[in-house]
């Protein structure tokens, strides 16, 4: 654990797009997400969650404010720099799984720990794929795979690295309930373990309800903040 | 407060890891870039493994080519005694007189033009003269009831209708045919031929009194040094010769440059098709190019994976880079598995063509420059799309959510990688040609075609886009495809133009060839030459002509041979002239003198002398020629003739037109230079209006009978000779450039394929809504017409360019536009772009709505 926020973002503004079609997209945003705490992003379609998501995963550069991510101050670092940071410090869970459909569950669990140049990738990986249930599909290719199969995949992928930060967008879009609250499982019992901070963006009012933190999104902007109690008063007649 | 961000070591290792995994997915979508790479280098190997196995042949036969280790070449005389035994003291010698002569049969009075050799009882000196009957070549021409034997060349006997026994004139003897020949070891050493040979025994010469002085007769004497000397001892024997006779005028050729002018062709030949495999090559590259784009397209997700998971964008340039070196690696490997075994396809298919045997064996230097072209190529059309990979964002995972920043072109480090690999490939071409300044123009031209048809597709967008909408939905169908993202436009008009471009350049060239020699050369040119008439029969020959013919244009003018043998004090062999003069200096040359200025002589600079002048020698020099090898007024040059070099000051430049084929000498002298020297006349003989083939003929047996060493030569005879010969290399170059249209079609047909995916949508929305197959063709078809005709005009026009420019540039002829091969042009574009087009789109039309429509 590291002293002080896990994330911190001060007046964060990003617009998208050119010319005409430019679209200012966060507005100012000010969030502060204290180590080891698990903060639902939810909010309408369009809204700007996903996009906050990524410049807190230093996927997508703020146009101003201040970026600091697990210690780190993203805005002056490159690229490269940038993809280094994710690989070693943030671990990116997606909707549609995106596995490498050439590599095996293990070669894809092994690939950020081969990036990072560390020698014994591939027996990380074989413990992180069993950790997950995946022992004995390891040499197994995506498409030899059940969308729970490859999603466990892509949970393992981004545990195996032990990020300081998890990130999820919507990680049971893909998947029907009971597969879906399988993962969830496994990504909060992987957070509390190893006290992760663990940021997720989610349409599912259970899988909120399960955060210590829930944040509203709205045209850009925070409009709320709430926790996961209130979250789940507000609802429980329709998903948001 | 920037926490440590390590740098992990993700080197080429790594990448090759990454890279090799991906391509567990198999080469689906690769085969068209591995077609294109494979023709091109199999290409580029194949006709240089050709072009080396020729010149091992001739420098394996050297000896038989050459008919000794070393031969001296003399024209109209003999050697001289104190040459002869100097050449007697060197080893074995042979001695073979070579001419041109009218050979007649006596019964018909048919002739033919001969090319006659005399040989001594020691030739040949190395190889095996084979006849069809078996015999031997001493018994073959041997006197026999006091008649010489004569062996010919299978071709005159059919000419002729004659047997072996039967007789056969030439000159004042009679010799009796005895067999025919099968092979002739040093067929290659005598250049051009303008007619079958006819070999006599040298002990003949003096019945046929053919040779007379001064009359067009080279002998060679041919030496078989003791042993088997090395190249050191042939070397040290030239020197010798040079230094011991240095104003013997003869050429000195060893085995190791047996068929200089051979050689020079197949050199140049090679060149030619290399040049022509390179344009494949770079044809196919688009294909490359192509396909690489496709495959990143589908590649986007996983690129933006392995960012997200920490690779950094170079990284992800690495593990593509890589895998297209893989996929191009196995073309290059097909192609030079082709290009390996072509030599001994081409040996064993072309043996009855080929003047020499080909040395079929694998050349690894050759291999290698194909494997070279191959890796460049490849990486010359690759860089560029694959530097995209640097820039796909990671957020392109998120949903559709791309954040709209990507760059339009990739980094500068990879457009300047491209720049680098594309000026290697230029400059080693051109390093690597036979004739550099060709090399450099082919290069250029097919450079800017290439961006011309680059221009050329944005404008057909541009203009597409700007079009008013027209009534008709099919043909606004058409025109929305042409300019639409991700349109076929740029690919159809690069690679087709590319390959058109050149086919149209080469059929102008050939018909415009063909066209001077058949059309404008044979109207201007005389009817025949006649060739070594004495000074003595000249008066009573010309009468002969008068009385036969009405209304003939004669001309005469007195003709020695000889070589020049130094300009401006410097000796020929150490001048480096330019190609397109260097024969001037290359061997022995025809010259004349003139007391005055010839009719059709146009001066360019200086004076013509006076009639009656009897000062230092003067000389008339062709004024290309003179320009080109630095020479002008007032400069010396030497000739060496009848063994005897010979000084004159250059007095004045002409013009020449070559094309009229009248009788044109590059060297004219002053009458006073060869005055009394021995020396024959060169005449002419030609009409205003056409004459018939019959009255040419009379003409031809009445001379022949009434001055039997008199040789004739018919100008119609002659071009059609050169005709047949240019129309085989035109055909062997059709063929070798066909290679570059089949690159073209590959191209097209994996253009064609990359698209039909978007088309696919299309034609499954617009069934959606009620369109039917019939439209949907009509559309698609209007939209391949536009292209394909589009495409035909570049290509005539650039092809045309091209074509106008070797013909009247390079080599000094005039240019016609012919329609009947713009209309083929014209006709293969369409061909090719609406029926691969719809070939393609037919399975496009036969997909149904519903599968497509659940998976959009």
């Amino acid at each position: 654990m590291t002293n002080g926020p896990a994330i911190s973002l001060k007046d964060v503004h990003l617009s998208l797009g050119e010319g005409a079609g430019r679209v200012h997209i966060l507005k100012g945003i000010d969030l502060t997400i204290e180590d080891g705490t698990a903060v639902g992003l939810v909010g309408p379609s369009g809204s700007g969650k996903s996009t906050l998501l990524m410049v807190m995963a230093g996927l997508e550069r703020s146009d101003s404010g201040q970026v600091q991510v697990a210690g780190s101050e993203l805005s002056p670092l490159s690229e490269d720099e940038l993809a280094r940071f994710r690989g070693q410090t943030v671990g990116i869970i997606f909707q549609s799984f995106h596995l490498v459909p050439n590599m095996t569950a293990l070669e894809n669990v092994a690939v950020p720990l081969e990036l990072s140049g560390d020698a014994a990738a591939f027996d990380k990986a074989r413990q992180e794929l069993e950790a997950v249930g995946l022992g004995h599909r390891l040499h197994h290719y995506p498409a030899q795979m059940s969308g729970g199969e490859q999603q466990r995949v892509a949970v393992a992928r981004a545990l195996v690295v032990h990020p300081k930060i998890l990130i999820a967008d919507e990680p049971t879009g893909n998947l029907d309930d009971d597969t879906g609250a399988q993962i969830v499982e496994l990504m909060f019992k992987a957070q509390r373990e190893r006290q992760m901070t663990l940021v997720l963006v989610t349409h599912d009012p259970a899988l909120a309800q399960r955060c210590d933190r829930m944040i509203r999104v709205r045209s850009g902007e925070i409009e709320e903040e709430d926790n996961a109690a209130s979250l789940a008063r507000e609802t429980a007649g329709a998903p948001i | 407060m920037n926490a440590f961000v390590a740098k992990a070591p993700t080197g080429f290792s790594l990448a090759l890891r990454f890279a090799l995994r991906e391509l567990r997915g198999g080469f689906k979508g690769f085969y068209i870039f591995i077609a294109c790479i494979a023709l091109g280098v199999a290409a580029i190997a194949g006709v240089t493994s050709i072009s080396r196995g020729l010149t091992e042949g001739i420098s394996a036969e050297g000896q038989s080519i050459l008919g000794g280790d070393i031969a001296f070449s003399i024209v109209h005389r003999e050697a001289g005694d104190s040459e002869s035994a100097w050449l007697q003291t060197l080893g074995d010698v042979s001695s073979v007189a070579t001419m041109r002569a009218m050979a007649r049969r006596p019964e018909t009075g048919d002739q033919a033009l001969v090319e006659m050799k005399a040989v001594d009882g020691a030739y040949p000196l190395y190889g095996e003269m084979e006849l069809e009957g078996g015999g031997t070549l001493a018994d073959a021409l041997s006197q026999k009831d006091g008649l010489w034997g004569a062996v010919a060349d299978l071709s005159l006997l059919a000419r002729l209708g004659l047997e072996p026994g039967d007789t056969l004139a030439i000159g004042r003897a009679t010799v009796r045919i005895s067999d025919v020949i099968a092979s002739e070891p040093d067929k290659l050493a005598g250049g051009m031929e303008l007619g079958p040979r006819l070999m006599i025994s040298e002990e003949a010469i003096p019945e046929t009194g053919l040779i007379q002085p001064g009359s067009l007769v080279r002998w060679r004497y041919r030496v078989k040094l003791p042993g088997t000397a090395s190249e050191e001892a042939v070397k040290g024997v030239i020197a010798e010769a040079e230094e011991t006779f240095p104003d013997a005028g003869w050429r000195v050729r060893s085995r190791a440059n047996a068929a200089p002018g051979l050689q020079r062709n197949i050199n140049r030949f090679a060149q030619f098709l290399t040049l022509v495999g390179l344009t494949a090559l770079v044809v196919g590259g688009v294909g490359v190019a192509n396909a690489i784009r496709a495959f990143l397209d589908t590649k986007q997700a996983v690129i933006a994976s392995f960012k997200c998971l920490g690779a950094t964008g170079g990284f992800a340039f690495q593990v593509y880079l890589i895998q297209m070196l893989c996929l191009a690696a196995i073309g290059i490997g097909i192609g030079l598995l082709v290009g390996a075994m072509l030599p001994f396809a081409a040996g064993a298919a072309l043996s009855s063509v080929l003047p020499i045997d080909l040395a079929a064996a694998i050349y690894p230097q050759e291999l290698g420059l194909g494997l070279l072209y191959g890796i460049l190529t490849a990486l010359a059309f690759a860089l560029w799309p694959l530097g995209r990979a640097h820039d796909v964002p990671p957020t392109a995972l998120f949903r559709d959510m791309v954040s709209g920043k990507a760059r339009s072109l990739p980094r500068k480090r990879y457009l300047v990688s491209t720049a680098i690999t594309v000026l290697a490939l230029a400059g080693i071409a051109i390093l690597l040609a036979y004739d550099k300044r060709i090399a450099l123009i082919y290069i250029g031209a097919s450079a800017s075609a290439f961006v011309l048809l680059v221009l050329v597709a944005r404008l057909i967008m541009a203009i597409a886009k700007r079009l008013p909408t027209v009534r008709s939905t099919e043909l606004r169908l058409a025109i929305a495809n042409i300019h639409r993202p991700g349109a076929l436009t740029p690919s159809v008009v690069l690679s087709l133009g590319l390959g058109l471009s050149l086919l149209v350049a080469l059929a102008l060239i050939d018909g415009n060839l063909r066209r001077e020699l058949t059309a404008t050369v044979a109207q201007e040119a005389p009817s025949f030459f006649f060739v070594d008439i004495q000074s003595h029969e000249r008066d009573a020959f010309e009468t002969l002509l008068n009385t036969e013919t009405d209304n003939a244009n004669l001309r005469s003018v007195p003709m020695l041979r000889g070589r020049l043998t130094s300009l401006k004090g410097v000796p020929s062999s150490e001048i480096k002239a330019p190609p397109n003069v260097a024969w001037i200096l290359r061997g022995d040359r025809g010259i004349t003198y003139e007391a005055e200025q010839p009719e059709n002589a146009e001066l360019t600079s200086g004076n013509w002398w006076p009639a009656d002048y009897a000062g230092k020698p003067l000389v008339s020099f062709e004024d290309e020629a003179a320009r080109e090898l630095g020479l002008t007024i007032g400069d010396e040059i030497t000739v060496n003739v009848l063994g005897r070099d010979i000084t004159a000051e250059i007095a004045n430049t002409r013009k020449v037109e070559w094309r009229s084929l009248a009788i044109n000498f590059v060297l004219v002298f002053s009458p006073n230079t060869f005055a009394g020297a021995p020396h024959a006349h060169l005449m002419t003989l030609g009409w205003d209006e056409d004459v018939s083939a019959d009255q040419e003929l009379d003409i031809l047996r009445s001379v022949s009978s009434t001055f039997p060493t008199v040789t004739a030569v018919r100008v119609k005879d002659a071009i059609a000779q050169v005709n047949d010969l240019v129309a085989q290399l035109a055909w062997a170059i059709r063929g070798a450039s066909s290679i570059t249209l089949i690159a073209s079609i590959l191209v097209l047909a994996g253009a064609l394929a990359a698209g039909n995916r978007s088309r696919i949508y299309d034609a499954v929305i617009l069934k959606t809504l009620g369109a039917t197959r019939g439209r949907l063709i009509l559309a698609y078809a209007l939209e391949y017409a536009i292209l394909g005709i589009v495409t035909a005009v570049f290509a005539l026009v650039a092809g045309g360019v091209a074509a106008w420019f070797v013909i009247t540039q390079v080599m000094g002829g005039s240019f016609v536009m012919l329609p009947a091969t713009a209309m083929t042009a014209a006709l293969i574009a369409l061909v090719l772009t609406v029926g691969f087009g719809l070939i393609g789109t037919w399975k496009v039309l036969g997909e149904k709505p519903a599968p497509v429509l659940r998976n959009l």
